[in-house]
Formats: structure tokens, sequence, C-alpha cells
């Protein structure tokens, strides 16, 4: 059936707010119709250009973080040692084009600590991954920064075998047999 | 991102990826109403389902105008089921067109935008369900608006 005979036969069985509900339909504009529409669309982003503030610039700045954050810690993804809490946070100020010792004011912190964290020389206490939390505007939830910590945590037990050798003798015995009831 | 079960209001979590060429077998125009295999070359197509089900709810076709920062909505369509005062579940449009407004703002951080050219019909219905700003024959999503239907769905 042609796209258009698709919305012919659904608007006669459904309302518009129905179909907006369900379906963004195809539509077909002449090349004329095509540039016109280019040349209103860059006229009207042209004034929300004009008139945007520097609030939602942040927060769609912070929005790309967010999905960056999101797509690296779905379980598909592969550990990467770069990707630590520290990268991104580094990113997060870079992002928002903040001095780091701006930034570090504006969460309360020392901004020595700041850069140990960006730096990876230390593991932020939870309260810093709540400052960060409500710092963002809840765009990105400090249980995000705890995932991140938790993926290079996950990913440094299960290939540590240094630490599994050091362990083994304290371990008096194996449980080699799959114990019965 | 979730959607809702409308008979029994549970939210289920909604996962929204790029469809796999296996997926086109079962994209069918019964179900799905357009032939979705014919954009495949043109467009870049998202599927939405739920998390743990491979059922594939809704689909999307994204066009990227990497030179206007700007992802266009070619097509969308939910499955036959999930349409009309009936359908099984709610809120599956909204995660779609959020999604695609999570896309731009990954690609073009501030400039971010996601535009339709709709069917005269629907345009007041975008516009207040989905907060979309008329442009001339688009309707479009920027700034402020399209923050807000990321709060409001992703």
């Amino acid at each position: 059936m042609k796209n258009n005979k698709v919305y012919k036969k659904l608007i006669k069985e459904h309302t518009p707010e129905e179909l907006a509900e369900a379906f963004v339909f195809p539509v077909k504009l002449t090349k004329k119709q095509q540039k016109e529409a280019a040349e209103q669309l860059a006229a009207a982003r042209k004034k929300t250009r004009e008139s945007r503030t520097e609030e939602i610039k942040n927060s769609l700045r912070l929005q790309h973080l967010k999905f960056r954050i999101e797509d690296y810690l779905d379980v598909k993804k592969e550990y990467n040692p770069e990707f630590t809490f520290g990268f991104f946070l580094k990113q997060y100020v870079e992002l928002l084009e903040k001095k780091r010792k701006d930034f570090a004011d504006e969460i309360s912190i020392d901004e020595t600590l700041l850069s140990q964290l960006i730096n990876n020389h230390r593991l932020p206490p939870d309260y810093i991954t709540i400052r960060l939390e409500i710092h963002s505007g809840n765009i990105i939830p400090a249980t995000y920064w705890i995932r991140l910590i938790e993926k290079q945590r996950l990913h440094d037990i299960s290939t540590n075998e240094d630490l599994r050798r050091i362990e083994k003798k304290f371990v008096t015995r194996v449980i080699t047999e799959k114990q019965t009831a | 991102m979730y959607i809702i079960e409308v008979c029994s209001g549970v939210c289920k979590k909604a996962i929204i990826s790029q469809v796999e060429p296996d997926d086109f077998a079962n994209l069918t125009q019964e179900r799905y109403f357009f032939t979705w295999k014919s954009l495949r070359q043109t467009a870049a197509i998202y599927k939405l389902q739920i998390e743990g089900n491979d059922d594939i709810l809704g689909v999307m076709a994204l066009v990227d105008h990497q030179s206007e920062k700007r992802i266009e909505i070619k097509l969308l369509a939910s499955s036959i089921e999930n349409k009309g005062r009936f359908k099984q579940y709610d809120r599956i449009i909204g995660c779609l067109i959020a999604y695609a407004c999570q896309l731009s703002a990954d690609r073009y951080l501030e400039d971010a935008c996601v535009s339709l050219v709709p069917k005269t019909t629907l345009v007041n219905h975008y516009k207040q369900k989905y907060h979309m700003i008329y442009g001339g024959w688009q309707l479009y999503l920027e700034d402020a608006p399209l923050q807000r239907l990321i709060n409001e769905y992703a």
C-alpha cells in the first residue's frame, strides 16, 4: 500500500490526536517546497538561537555527556580503561567551560581534591556524586557516577591475578567437588 | 525511558537501538504500516522494545542533516496493536522522539535540533503533545522545548 493510502485509511478510522500519538507520516515536498522549508526553518532557528540562555546551553551539553555515559554503561559495552570516573568528570567541567577552581567552589570542594578525582588519584566519596547530581540539575544522576566506578571495579577484580595469587595462601581449604545435600 | 501498559498502568523499561539486518524480516507492512526496508539506504532506523523482550513496538527512521546540525524524523510508527483508543502501551512515540532529541544533543550539543514535516491535520497535536515549534513547512524541537521533551520521556 502506498504511504499516502495508509494515511487516508487510518484517518478514516482514528482521530488526528490518536494518529499523532502513533505516527509521523512521510510527506513528500516538491523541490521548490523543500527549498522553502529549509529557508523557513533556518530563519526560525536563527530566532531561537538569539534567545538561547546559558542555562539551556549548559543543560543540552550535559545531555550529550549523559548520553555518552549511558552508552558506556550499557552492559554490552566492553570496559575501556580510558573511561574512568575522572575522565567523565573532566569532560563535565570542560563542557561547562568552567575553570577548575570555580567548579570546585560551586560544589564546595577543594581544588586539589577535584584534581585528584580528575586524574584518577582518588575515588569519589558518595557525597561528591550527590553534589554532581544536584549541580547538573538532576540531568546526570549520582547513580551514573557510581556505576562508572563499579564498572571499573568489576573489571579490576575480575582481572587481578596478582591479588588472587596473594590471597590464595590464606585459604586453607578449597571446595573442589560439588557438595550434595 | 519507560512506556506504560494501558490496562495495568505498569511502567516498563523501554530500550531503543538501531534496527539490525535480521529485523527487517519482522518489520512487515501489516504490523508496521510501511515498507521499512526501502528506507535502509537513506535513513538510520531505530526500534523500541521492552527490556528483555524481542518484540518491536515502535520504529523510527531518522535522517541526519549534518550541515544544518539537525536530525529529521522521516517516518515513525507504532506497531498495529499500539495505535488508537485501545492501544496496549502508551508513550511509545514520545520515547522515540525524545531519543531523536538525545541523539541530536549528543551530536550537536546546544545546537541540537529535531524536525519533521507534518501532515497538516496533525500539526496542532504534535505541538501540544510534544512541544513542537512551528517552522513553516516543518515543525521542530530546539532549545528549551527539546530539553523539556527529553525530561518528560528520557
